[in-house]
């Protein structure tokens, strides 16, 4: 459960990682609530125990943040030696993690497509669309021509039919 | 898992409380390898912060404590276990525990959270 007090002295660790914790440790064994409870308490207290310790090793090595060491020697002064072996494999995962990391951003920037390549390309595609849009806009003009002429024609055709002055209605037109 | 294994005691099915479908907020940083804490980083950032002696706290260190964390859980509830097996129980009661605190030196920190 997070606290949503926004009191620090109430966080805790959340009681389902620890329930995890407790079932990978000691899995079909049922175990009471309360002293689920008491489990997830103890974790905090450990926590504050370590760090406390860690930040008093770190001032007094005059570095301002704490480091991997200061909690090392931290677990190794309240007793928790056993534990350094297993904590400083984590501490070789956190920096293959980071080596890869910085490799593979710098591949990436090597095998990728060059910028001003892709700027080309990008400029294609817009002379490309540009010159479809033109032939589209063209096509449907000529299209548009056809068809007034054709109407014209009908028109005049038709009226031509007629017997009259068909050619004073073309005066007309002049104006 | 030497305290489960061939203890002889039978298989039994988890308490009805069972265990929160919560959702653990893990920290967006990346954690090591392919195997992330099983405690939410984030949290453990904000307990060690919580302390106002405290002013920086690097991200490796942050990771290598929660570890520590970790192998302190299961060490303690291992403890408890055998206490459990020792009284004939088969579910870990908070006795259990309050006698394994009081049983082992590193633990005496914690005989201020019994009340």
């Amino acid at each position: 459960m997070a606290s949503s007090s926004g009191n620090d002295d109430d966080l805790t660790i959340p009681r389902a990682a620890i329930n995890k914790m407790i079932k990978e440790t000691l899995p079909n064994v049922r175990v009471a609530n309360d002293a689920r409870e008491l489990v997830v308490n103890c974790c905090t207290e450990f926590i504050h125990l370590i760090s406390s310790e860690a930040n008093e090793i770190c001032n007094k090595s005059e570095k301002k943040t704490i480091s991997p060491e200061h909690v090392i020697q931290a677990l190794e002064s309240l007793g928790f030696g056993s534990y350094i072996s297993e904590v400083k494999e984590v501490l070789q995962e956190c920096k293959t993690v980071a080596l890869k990391r910085r490799k593979a951003s710098s591949r990436l920037e090597n095998l990728g497509i060059p910028e001003e390549e892709l700027l080309r390309q990008q400029q294609e595609l817009f002379a490309k669309a540009r010159q479809q849009q033109a032939e589209l806009a063209q096509q449907e003009w000529l299209q548009m021509q056809q068809a007034a002429q054709q109407a014209q024609l009908a028109a005049t055709a038709s009226a031509s039919n007629q017997a009259g002055s068909s050619q004073d209605e073309e005066d007309d037109d002049d104006i | 898992m030497a305290a489960a294994a061939g203890s002889g005691t039978p298989r039994e099915e988890e308490g009805p409380s069972g265990e929160a479908a919560a959702p653990q907020p893990q920290a967006p940083t990346s954690a090591p390898g392919a195997r992330l804490s099983r405690l939410p980083l984030a949290r453990v950032k904000a307990l060690v912060k919580a302390d106002p002696d405290v002013t920086l706290a690097g991200q490796e260190a942050i990771f290598i404590l929660a570890r520590a964390a970790e192998l302190f859980v299961e060490t303690i509830a291992k403890d408890a276990y055998c206490c459990a097996q020792q009284g004939k129980r088969k579910t870990l009661q908070r006795r259990d525990l309050d006698n394994a605190i009081e049983a082992v030196d590193e633990f005496a920190f914690l005989e201020g959270t019994l009340d």
